[in-house]
C-alpha cells in the first residue's frame, strides 16, 4: 500500500502533497499540514472497512516520516490524527465499530476538516492568553520564524497608536541567511516579522546569534516559539534555542514558549543526542577528508548542494523543561509538568 | 514472577540470637497473640510483668493519696482528661525504665527511688510528678509511635533504648517476628510461611512481595469459607485483616503490597452479598489473576520493551542493587542485539546485585561488580542510568533501596561532563499519593545484626603463632569480643585456616562489631530505604508510558480511579 501512495501508480502522493500543503500556505505548521494530507489521503482511498483505513493510514505515515528529514513536529500530527481516528472508532453507537462504514467515513473527514480549522484558529487564542507577558515597557527577545510568536507579538503591539497597544521593544535574534529554504529569498528568516512590527511602530533591533549574552541583559523577558513540545515539558526547536534558553537561566530572564498544543508530541528525549533524528552538525574532518568530499562533489555534479542547505538550516535543538519558564498554549499557560498531563489526556 | 533470591549471607548470629527468646518466652508468660508480648532480647533478666506486681504492692500506701483525685475525674473537661492520660502514659513510661535501669548492672537504687512518685501517678494522680519521673529517669528520647516502643521496652533488653538510634526512634516500632508461634489461629500457612520468607529476605522486592502477598491471599480466599449468619463480602475484610497484620508484623509492608490489598479489598466489598460463596471466591480469584497479570506481569514486559529503546550502542549502564525490571530491561536490550556494558552498583548487607550480575553476566552481557564505594568511579564511563523502585510518590520522588539517591546524585552532579540521564523503572502499581520529603519519616529499620556478619577473610600474613590461637580463641570467648580487637579477629582467621572445628568461632569473632549490644556509645543503624529527589530523576518509565516525575500523582489518580 505504501509503494501504491508512493509511486505514481496511483495518482495520490503523500509527501508531494504535504510538501505542496506546505508550500501553498504560509500560516500552515507542520502539525497541520500533516493532517490535512492524511484527511485527503483518506478522501482519495477508496478504503471501505476500518482495518483498511487505519493499515493505509499508517504505512503512509510511516512514508511519510521517511521522505521527511526532521519529522518531529510532523508526528505531533499524525500521532494525534491517528490517535483520534481509533478513539472515534472504538466509541460506541452509530459511529462505532457496529455503524454504517461510510457513515463513519463521511464523519471523520467533515471532523477532520473541523479539526485543521480549530487549529488554526488556535493562533489567535494563544495570542490572547500571551499578550499579558508583554508588559508595557519591557523588551522582548526572540528568534526564529515562528509563526505563533509573530502573531502573539503582533496583537499586543496592537493597532499603531490605538487604545489596546502595549508599548514593548523587541530584540529579534537573526540567523545567518541559509541558501533557500521555501522563502526563495536570501534574507534571514523571521525578516517578515521585522518588517511588520516595524510597521506597527514597535521599535525592532536584529542581532546575531553570537550577541545574545551581550543582548539578554537588556531584555527583559524571552519568547521563543516551538518545533514539538515533548513529553516532559521540554521544547524540540531551531538550533539556537538551546543556548538562549542557558543564557536565560543563567540571568535569572523569563523564558516563555508558544506553541499550539497539536504541537505536543509522544517522545521523550533524554539529551540533545536522544532525537529520533539524524542531525549532522558535529562533522569532524580532516584535510584528506575534505578533498575527499570535494571530489565527490565534482562527480556528482550539481544535485549535493540542494540536498545539503535545507539539511543545515532545518536543525533543531531540544531545551530542556527545567529552562523553560512556562508554555503559553491554545490550552491555557502551562507549567512544563503540565504538558505530561495534558499528553496523558490525550492519549488515554 | 520476580522473586530475587538474595545471596545474603546467613545471619547466624542474629539466629542464634533469635533462638534464645524464643525459647525463653512460654516459660515467662504465656503464648499470647499479641506480637508485642514477644521478647525478642536475650538481655532480659526477670519476668518484668511479676516485678511490677510486686512494686504495686510495696507502693500501696501512696496509691490510697491518689484516691481522691480519682473521684475528681468526673468534673474533668476532655482536654484535661488527656493530658492526664498523657501524664500517665509518661510516668509509666518512667516506671518502667527506671525498673529495666534497676534490673541492669549498674546504678540501679538511685533511679528506683525516683520510680517511686511515678508509679503514683501511674495509678491515677496528677502530671507533675510524672514528668519530674521522666526528668530523673536517663535522657528521654522524644518519639512517636511510644505506647508501641514502651510495651516492647518494657518486656525487651535493658539497653535496647540506647541501641536505637535517635533520629529513627520512631520506626523502631516493634522487633521482626522471628518465628510463628504465637501467630492467630485464623493465619493460614501459606500466609504464615510468606511471612518468614519475606522476613529472612528470600521474598524480597517490591512485585516480588506484591506478588506472593496476592497469590498466598487467593490460597486463602479458596480455602474460606463464611461463617455462619455473616455474608462474604462482611466477613471476608476482616478475615484477611487477620492475615495482613501477621505479615506486617513480619516485615513492613511495601506500598505496592498496600496497594494491591486496598484494590482487593475493594474487589471483595464490590461483591452483592446474595452471590453464591462459589461463585464470588471464583471471582475473586480471577481479580487475583487479573491484577497480577496487568499490573505486574504484562506491565514489567510493557517497560521493559520501551525502557530497552532508551539504550543505544556503546552505552554505559550503571544500575544499583538488583532491581527486577533493570534486569529485565537490560535483557531484553542485549536480546535486542545492542552491544553496551553494565555497570552494577551494591551494596552491604543484601548485596541484592549479586545475582543480578551472575545473570547479566551468564546472558553475555559485559558486567563490571562494584560496591557503592566505588561509585564515583563507576559513574565516571556511565552514559545512563537504570535505577528500580519501591515507590514513586506523590512529589515525584523516588523510594527506593538505600543508597539509591547517592547513585543517582552522583549521576547528576558529576563534575567536568555532559549530564547522565538517570532513568526509573516502576510499575504504577507501586505509585503512592503520599509524599515524601526526607527519607526519616517514612522508613524501615532492619535488624541492625544484619550489618555485623562479615565473610570469612582469607588472612596469609600478619598471622599469629598457631600457639596463641587457642588462648585468644578463648579469650575472645569471654571477652564477646567488645574489648577483643584485631588480635582476636586475627586469631581468630588463623584459626579458620587452622581447623574446622575452630571455623565457626573465627566467623563470630571476626567482625569487631559482634556483642556491640554489650558496649556502651554504639550504635548500629540499618536502614532500608531513602527518598531520590524529583530533580535527580530524569525519566520514569511506567506501563502508561513514559513521565517526568512530576506526573507520578496524575498517573496514579487515572490508574486508581479508572
Amino acid at each position: 500500500m505504501a509503494a501504491a501512495t508512493s509511486t505514481s501508480a496511483k495518482p495520490f502522493d503523500i509527501v508531494a502533497t504535504y510538501n505542496e500543503l506546505l508550500r501553498s500556505d504560509p500560516d500552515l505548521t507542520m502539525p497541520i499540514a500533516a493532517i490535512e494530507a492524511l484527511v485527503l489521503l483518506l478522501t482519495h482511498s477508496p478504503s471501505s472497512t476500518i482495518s483498511e483505513t487505519l493499515d493505509l493510514l499508517e504505512k503512509s505515515t510511516a512514508h511519510l516520516k521517511q521522505s521527511i528529514p526532521n519529522p518531529i513536529g510532523l508526528s505531533a500530527g499524525t500521532d494525534l490524527f491517528q490517535r483520534y481516528l481509533i478513539t472515534t472508532l472504538q466509541r460506541p453507537g452509530q459511529l462505532g465499530p457496529a455503524g454504517d462504514f461510510n457513515a463513519i467515513r463521511a464523519h471523520l473527514l467533515s471532523n477532520g476538516r473541523l479539526f485543521i480549522r480549530r487549529a488554526k484558529e488556535s493562533r489567535d487564542k494563544i495570542a490572547a492568553f500571551g499578550r499579558g507577558f508583554v508588559r508595557d515597557g519591557s523588551t522582548v527577545l526572540t528568534n526564529g520564524g515562528s509563526r505563533v510568536v509573530a502573531s502573539l507579538l503582533q496583537q499586543a503591539a496592537g493597532e499603531k497608536g490605538g487604545p489596546s497597544a502595549v508599548r514593548f521593544r523587541v530584540i529579534y535574534v537573526l540567523s545567518p541567511a541559509k541558501g533557500d529554504v521555501e522563502g526563495s529569498s536570501a534574507e534571514p528568516e523571521g525578516m517578515e516579522t521585522v518588517r511588520a512590527l516595524r510597521e506597527k511602530g514597535v521599535p525592532v533591533a536584529t542581532i546575531p546569534e553570537s550577541a545574545v549574552a551581550y543582548s539578554l541583559g537588556k531584555a527583559d523577558v524571552v519568547i521563543v516559539g516551538a518545533e514539538g513540545v515533548v513529553e516532559n515539558g521540554g521544547i524540540v526547536s531551531r538550533m539556537g534555542t538551546y543556548q538562549i534558553g542557558l543564557l536565560a537561566k543563567a540571568m535569572g530572564k523569563p523564558f516563555y514558549v508558544v506553541a499550539e498544543s497539536h504541537k505536543f508530541v509522544r517522545l521523550y528525549p533524554l539529551g540533545q543526542y536522544d532525537l529520533p533524528i539524524e542531525q549532522r552538525v558535529i562533522d569532524f574532518k580532516t584535510e584528506e577528508d575534505v578533498a575527499d568530499e570535494a571530489t565527490q562533489q565534482q562527480q556528482q555534479a550539481q544535485p549535493t548542494p540542494n540536498v545539503k542547505s535545507p539539511d543545515s538550516s532545518d536543525v533543531v535543538d531540544y531545551t530542556p523543561p527545567h529552562l523553560i519558564s512556562a508554555l503559553i498554549t491554545d490550552s491555557g499557560v502551562l507549567t512544563p509538568s503540565a504538558v505530561s498531563e495534558e499528553l496523558i489526556k490525550i492519549w488515554f | 514472577m520476580t522473586s530475587s533470591t538474595p545471596t545474603a549471607p546467613s545471619p547466624s548470629p542474629a539466629a542464634a540470637a533469635a533462638a534464645t527468646p524464643t525459647t525463653s518466652t512460654p516459660s515467662t508468660a504465656p503464648t499470647s497473640s499479641k506480637p508485642t508480648k514477644q521478647q525478642p532480647s536475650s538481655q532480659s533478666q526477670k519476668p518484668s510483668k511479676s516485678a511490677t506486681k510486686s512494686k504495686d504492692a510495696a507502693t500501696a500506701a501512696t496509691s490510697a493519696t491518689a484516691a481522691p483525685a480519682d473521684s475528681a475525674t468526673a468534673q474533668l473537661t476532655p482536654a484535661e482528661l488527656k493530658k492526664r492520660a498523657k501524664a500517665e502514659k509518661a510516668a509509666r513510661r518512667a516506671r518502667e525504665r527506671a525498673e529495666r535501669e534497676s534490673s541492669g548492672p549498674a546504678g540501679g537504687a538511685p533511679s528506683g527511688g525516683a520510680a517511686t512518685p511515678g508509679k503514683k501517678d501511674g495509678s491515677g494522680g496528677g502530671g507533675g510528678g510524672g514528668s519530674a519521673a521522666g526528668a530523673s529517669g536517663s535522657k528521654q528520647v522524644p518519639r512517636r509511635g511510644s505506647a508501641q516502643n514502651a510495651s516492647q521496652n518494657g518486656g525487651g533488653g535493658s539497653k535496647a533504648d540506647d541501641k536505637n538510634v535517635a533520629v529513627f526512634g520512631h520506626l523502631y516500632g516493634q522487633q521482626r517476628r522471628t518465628t510463628v508461634a504465637g501467630a492467630g489461629k485464623e493465619v493460614h500457612p501459606a500466609v504464615l510461611a510468606l511471612g518468614l520468607q519475606m522476613r529472612d529476605y528470600v521474598v524480597c522486592g517490591s512485585s516480588a512481595r506484591c506478588v506472593a502477598t496476592l497469590l498466598a491471599f487467593k490460597r486463602v480466599i479458596e480455602a474460606y469459607t463464611t461463617p455462619m449468619g455473616t455474608s462474604l463480602p462482611r466477613h471476608l475484610t476482616t478475615y484477611l485483616s487477620h492475615q495482613i497484620t501477621y505479615l506486617s508484623t513480619c516485615r513492613p509492608l511495601s506500598i505496592s503490597q498496600g496497594n494491591a490489598i486496598r484494590a482487593l479489598k475493594l474487589a471483595i466489598s464490590s461483591i452483592d452479598p446474595s452471590t453464591p460463596e462459589a461463585e464470588a471466591k471464583a471471582f475473586l480469584g480471577e481479580f487475583i489473576d487479573s491484577f497480577i497479570r496487568e499490573k505486574i506481569t504484562v506491565a514489567d514486559q510493557v517497560i521493559a520493551s520501551s525502557a530497552a529503546q532508551k539504550i543505544q550502542d556503546g552505552d554505559v549502564i550503571v544500575t544499583f542493587a538488583g532491581s527486577s525490571i533493570v534486569k529485565q530491561t537490560l535483557l531484553l536490550a542485549h536480546k535486542q542485539g545492542k552491544k553496551f556494558r553494565v555497570s552494577i552498583i551494591d551494596s552491604r548487607p543484601l548485596f541484592e546485585g549479586k545475582s543480578l550480575a551472575r545473570t547479566l553476566a551468564n546472558a553475555g552481557l559485559d558486567v563490571q561488580y562494584s560496591l557503592v564505594h566505588g561509585i564515583s568511579h563507576a559513574i565516571k564511563a556511565a552514559s545512563k542510568v537504570f535505577l528500580g523502585a519501591h515507590a514513586m510518590t506523590s512529589n515525584g520522588r523516588l523510594y527506593s533501596r538505600v543508597g539509591t539517591a547517592l547513585v543517582a546524585m552522583s549521576a547528576k552532579e558529576r563534575a567536568g561532563g555532559v549530564e547522565v540521564p538517570v532513568i526509573v523503572c516502576c510499575e504504577t502499581v507501586k505509585f503512592t499519593d503520599r509524599v515524601a520529603l526526607d527519607s526519616i519519616v517514612v522508613n524501615e529499620i532492619a535488624d541492625a545484626d544484619e550489618l555485623i556478619t562479615a565473610e570469612p577473610m582469607q588472612q596469609l600474613t600478619g598471622l599469629p603463632d598457631p600457639a596463641a590461637v587457642t588462648v585468644s580463641a578463648a579469650d575472645a570467648k569471654k571477652g564477646g569480643g567488645g574489648g577483643g580487637g584485631k588480635s582476636a579477629a586475627a586469631a581468630a582467621a588463623a584459626a579458620a585456616n587452622a581447623a574446622a572445628e575452630s571455623n565457626t568461632l573465627a566467623q563470630n569473632v571476626s567482625s569487631p562489631l559482634t556483642g556491640w549490644k554489650e558496649s556502651a556509645n554504639l550504635q548500629l543503624l540499618n536502614i532500608m530505604y531513602d527518598v531520590t529527589p524529583a530533580e535527580y530523576v530524569d525519566m520514569v518509565v511506567t506501563e502508561m508510558g513514559s513521565l517526568p516525575p512530576s506526573a507520578v500523582p496524575i498517573v496514579h489518580r487515572m490508574s486508581t480511579n479508572l
